[in-house]
């Protein structure tokens, strides 16, 4: 029903431009370059971890590298080093691959959750109120130091926006070269049917502007800084 | 249509610009930060030149095929669960928009930066609903708003002629009691917006890129209150021109690399998000989700040498670039639009009536074209809309048409130059000064301070040179030279 | 090598130094030049004013009259002028008349410092001036005819010169042809930044290839009552040579 105008919508922009619908079937879009796929190819992971820290600090990230054993130790130090009293934390099968199950149960009555069973008013008041987000991303882009995730009922939207201090877990083996290599594997998940997303978010260290006199300032909507932490052994 | 921010004349608003020093100073500053920043973050993806060629052709490709894009995604929206309105023109976009905030019952509206929806004049449209309030929620937009809707005059920078004084004095009206330093203001703002966002049950976006294939929108922002605006509310409603499209994620990816560089000098900015409305088991983002698709006057440009302004990814780098804009800054324009793709695209969204002044006001000295991600031939475009002007629509345009005729008339003439060759130095006598100059080597023959006609516009900012004897002029030297060189041979 | 003289109207009409100057350079370095006597104008300040329909016989007398004299190249003192005829070609494709004669033009003109460098190979002019030098760059010869690097690197080689950068070297000087004329407010604001940037440099000389441009920001200083010297490029390259000095490109030196 919401379609009703959009027949004569796109015929009138048909006719103004002089050509016919309907002719995309046999003229989709090739791109005439590959730079998108060839830039930073052949990479070593070992050399993607080096970009990555690089241009990771280089937007304000503060960068960890750790091993399995040591990652519940290093999260204790970011809990302390920011002061941290309401965490947020997401709900989720990772713990355990991130040797980090005994860790998280010792958090179960302090920390807050992502709950797929709370409702958004939960959720997001809970987010809020977070002085501190620990939470797992998908992949980092060593090019640019980004972070990507899609949303899923235990790590929503709200989860990445709202808290002060933010960290993110990423195994080492999930470090991509550029946001291509990202893309081609968020759309290899949807359309297998692995991955059932409303949204997905790349970002790129604390949210911040230049509104006012072009200076920047850091943390204006989001996270006023973010840390990544990089598990070398996974 | 709204995307006029003056009543004022051209050269009313050229003048106020002059005075106003602390705009020219900051966009001076702006322009020349970017510009390192920028050429830095080009160079450093390498191979620049072809990314703008990938950047054109994609562009290019969905224009090209732009009803069959534009079905596809809201076909895909559709199945998502989406709902997708066409609009013509503001006024249709506007009456839906209305439409769904009064189904929904909303009262506190969230927005994120909207350039489409500045176009439209939504915000002032959506106050007029009893019991609604609506907050701008990008830090320079928010400023804006509290400043009794001042407009802006950059697409990404829309602040850039307010100074950190005049926006503390802005927040001291909202209760704000601490000092002009911009973090400490910008913190002040995260917790006023913080407040209103968590009630907010309307978000309204716009769009950077469309994507075809799955019905995703695009939204790249570096303070996260888009992402706030797209997770908090149950509804959302996404605003977008029609042009703004790309076939799939791999399309806007790449453009979203090159407009993080182009824009804002950045690798990619703080947030590139692609969302949609909330799946099962998902309990923030949008229930509802609305995309209204606007053409309000962009079809005019289909079909007629206009048709490249409708790549514009809207980076403002030709803004960045542009000496004109360097001087007469955003309001200068008089158009929501400024700078090169401003002058270009604000004549084919709403005539040369209102914005015939705008392709006159640039020296064409292509560094906008030179810039530009997606390789629109910015300064082609000016001097296409003056043919318009000139060849189809006669327009006089302040310019005198005769004058202009008459020197295509001579200038296509030999014999009219050569007469004018041998009269042009006797004929300026009357109006030359002989008395010394500050320069060396420019008025070999004298100069000119105050001339007739159309040439007072040159000797109102600068002298003049006067021509030479034609027994002194080029021609006459080639002569001799010419024969001296046969007599030379011949002695030897 | 023989070179037809695209002289410009500008040119024509003010700057016979320049014109000579250009001559004196190409012939010393071995060019048979000749004038073609009908030119007039490459057309751009009806062009670019909108009335293209009047620009079309200027086009075409252009064309017609820098043909018609026998010439491997033609040369002009001009950057923005030689852009206009390298435009020729896209603006007159659909025209049945002058499409190949216009490509033809395009293809064998070039601007005089890129004809000197690029295409006779020359860096060193032989060339000496005492002084202390900026260059300011012009916006066609560098964006439309895409030549950012010839001017520089002849002047580089120019004995006894201290070129000094100019800052915003990107910028406008604000002449655009009819628009210095037509948009004299904004022109003028325009041309008073370049006129600082120049200054600030401390250069007493303010070189370029493009005369108009020269036009635009010597008459400004003028204007001011701000003290400078004008040179064009060929003029520079022209000043006190020693020939035995020329250079040409991979021709190692001798001293």
């Amino acid at each position: 029903m919401t379609n009703s105008n959009r027949e004569i919508f796109l015929d009138k922009i048909a006719t103004k431009a002089g050509r016919p619908r309907h002719q995309l079937k046999n003229h989709p879009f090739v791109p005439i370059n590959d730079l998108p796929e060839s830039t930073l190819a052949g990479k070593s992971q070992d050399e993607l971890l080096e970009l990555a820290q690089k241009n990771s600090e280089a937007v304000h990230v503060t960068f960890e590298k750790t091993n399995r054993s040591s990652l519940s130790a290093l999260l204790n130090d970011f809990l302390s080093a920011k002061d941290i009293n309401n965490l947020i934390l997401p709900t989720c099968d990772k713990w355990t691959t991130f040797g980090l199950s005994d860790w998280e149960n010792k958090l179960v009555d302090s920390a807050e959750f992502w709950a797929p069973e709370s409702s958004r008013t939960e959720n997001l008041a809970k987010a809020n109120a977070a002085d501190g987000a620990i939470g797992f991303a998908d992949y980092l882009l060593a090019e640019s130091g980004t972070i990507t995730v899609a949303t899923t009922p235990g790590q929503g939207r709200g989860f990445h926006f709202l808290p002060t201090h933010y960290l993110s877990i990423i195994p080492k083996s999930h470090i991509l070269s550029r946001s291509r290599q990202a893309m081609r594997k968020y759309e290899a998940a949807i359309t297998s049917g692995r991955l059932t997303t409303s949204n997905i978010n790349f970002i790129t260290g604390p949210s911040n502007s230049g509104d006012i006199e072009m200076v920047l300032v850091v943390g204006v909507h989001g996270p006023l800084d973010m840390t990544y932490v990089v598990v070398e052994d996974l | 249509m709204t995307i006029s921010t003056s009543d004022k004349p051209f050269l009313t608003r050229v003048k106020e610009s002059e005075n106003d020093h602390f705009m020219q100073q900051s966009v001076a500053k702006a322009q020349d930060a970017q510009w390192d920043k920028r050429t830095a973050a080009r160079e450093e993806l390498g191979n620049w030149e072809q990314w703008r060629d990938l950047g054109e052709q994609i562009r290019q490709h969905v224009i090209k095929y732009l009803p069959d894009y534009l079905e596809q995604f809201s076909d895909n929206v559709e199945k998502k669960g989406g709902h997708v309105f066409f609009a013509q023109t503001d006024e249709q976009a506007v009456n839906y928009i209305k439409k769904i905030a009064k189904e929904k019952k909303a009262h506190r509206i969230v927005k994120s930066k909207s350039m489409v929806t500045t176009e439209i004049n939504l915000d002032k449209a959506l106050l007029s609903l009893p019991e609604t309030s609506i907050m701008e929620t990008d830090l320079a937009e928010f400023i804006l708003q509290e400043d009794n809707w001042d407009e802006p005059t950059h697409i990404v920078f829309p602040t850039l002629h307010k100074n950190r004084d005049q926006i503390q004095n802005v927040f001291k009206k909202l209760g704000y009691s601490g000092s002009n330093d911009p973090e400490e203001m910008a913190k002040f703002a995260r917790k006023y917006l913080r407040e209103y966002f968590m009630q907010a049950d309307l978000g309204i976006t716009g769009c950077n890129f469309a994507i075809a294939d799955n019905g995703m929108i695009n939204l790249v922002t570096n303070e996260g209150n888009a992402d706030l605006t797209m997770a908090i509310p149950k509804t959302q409603i996404v605003v977008m021109g029609m042009e703004r499209i790309v076939p799939s994620l791999k399309e806007a990816e790449v453009l979203d690399n090159m407009l993080s560089r182009s824009a804002v000098g950045q690798k990619l900015t703080s947030y590139c998000s692609f969302s949609g409305p909330q799946v099962n088991g998902e309990s923030d983002g949008p229930t509802d989700f609305h995309v209204v698709i606007l053409d309000n006057g962009r079809s005019n440009a289909l079909g007629t040498d206009f048709e490249p302004v409708l790549q514009c990814i809207r980076c403002g780098a030709c803004l960045n670039v542009c000496p004109i804009y360097r001087h007469i800054g955003g309001h200068g324009y008089g158009s929501i639009y400024p700078g090169p793709i401003g002058a270009v695209l604000s004549p084919v969204l709403d005539g040369y009536e209102k914005f015939g002044d705008l392709p006159f006001a640039s020296s064409l000295c292509a560094a906008c074209t030179e810039t530009c991600p997606v390789r629109i031939p910015l300064h082609q475009l000016l001097i296409k809309h003056r043919k318009v002007m000139m060849d189809k629509l006669k327009m006089d345009h302040s310019f005198n048409n005769v004058l202009m005729k008459g020197a295509g008339v001579a200038t296509s003439s030999p014999i009219l130059f050569k007469i004018a060759l041998e009269g042009a130095h006797m004929g300026s006598a009357p109006l030359s000064k002989s008395k010394e100059t500050s320069v060396d080597n420019l008025f070999n023959y004298g100069h000119i301070e105050k001339a007739p006609s159309i040439a007072s516009g040159w000797t109102d900012v600068r002298d003049l040179a006067r021509p030479p004897k034609h027994s002194d002029d080029f021609r006459s030297w080639y002569k001799k030279h010419k024969k001296e060189q046969q007599e030379g041979v011949s002695h030897d | 090598m023989k070179v037809a003289i695209f002289s410009t109207c500008v040119v024509d009409l003010l700057f016979p130094n320049v014109g000579q100057a250009m001559v004196e350079v190409l012939e010393r370095i071995g060019c048979e030049t000749s004038l073609p006597t009908n030119q007039v104008c490459c057309g751009q300040p009806t062009y670019n004013s909108g009335y293209h329909k009047e620009s079309n016989k200027v086009f075409y007398n252009e064309i017609d009259a820098l043909l018609s004299t026998d010439a491997d190249y033609i040369v002009g003192p001009a950057g923005s002028c030689v852009a206009m005829l390298r435009q020729y070609p896209h603006i007159l494709k659909d025209n049945p008349d002058y499409s190949k004669k216009a490509q033809e033009l395009a293809d064998k003109s070039y601007e005089f410092s890129q004809f000197v460098y690029n295409i006779l190979g020359v860096v060193d002019a032989g060339a000496q001036l005492d002084a202390v030098a900026t260059y300011h760059r012009s916006c066609h010869m560098t964006r439309l005819l895409g030549e950012k690097t010839a001017p520089f690197a002849l002047l580089d080689n120019v004995k006894d010169l201290k070129m000094v950068p100019l800052p915003h070297l990107e910028n406008c000087c604000g002449f655009g042809g009819t628009f210095s004329v037509k948009e004299p407010e904004i022109s003028k604001q325009m041309v008073d930044e370049k006129v600082d940037s120049i200054i600030s440099t401390g250069a007493r000389v303010l070189i370029s290839a493009d005369a108009s441009c020269l036009m635009n920001i010597g008459g400004r200083f003028s204007r001011r009552n701000e003290n400078i010297k004008i040179m064009h490029i060929a003029e520079v390259l022209n000043h006190n040579v020693d020939a035995s000095r020329i250079r040409y490109k991979n021709q190692p030196t001798t001293v």
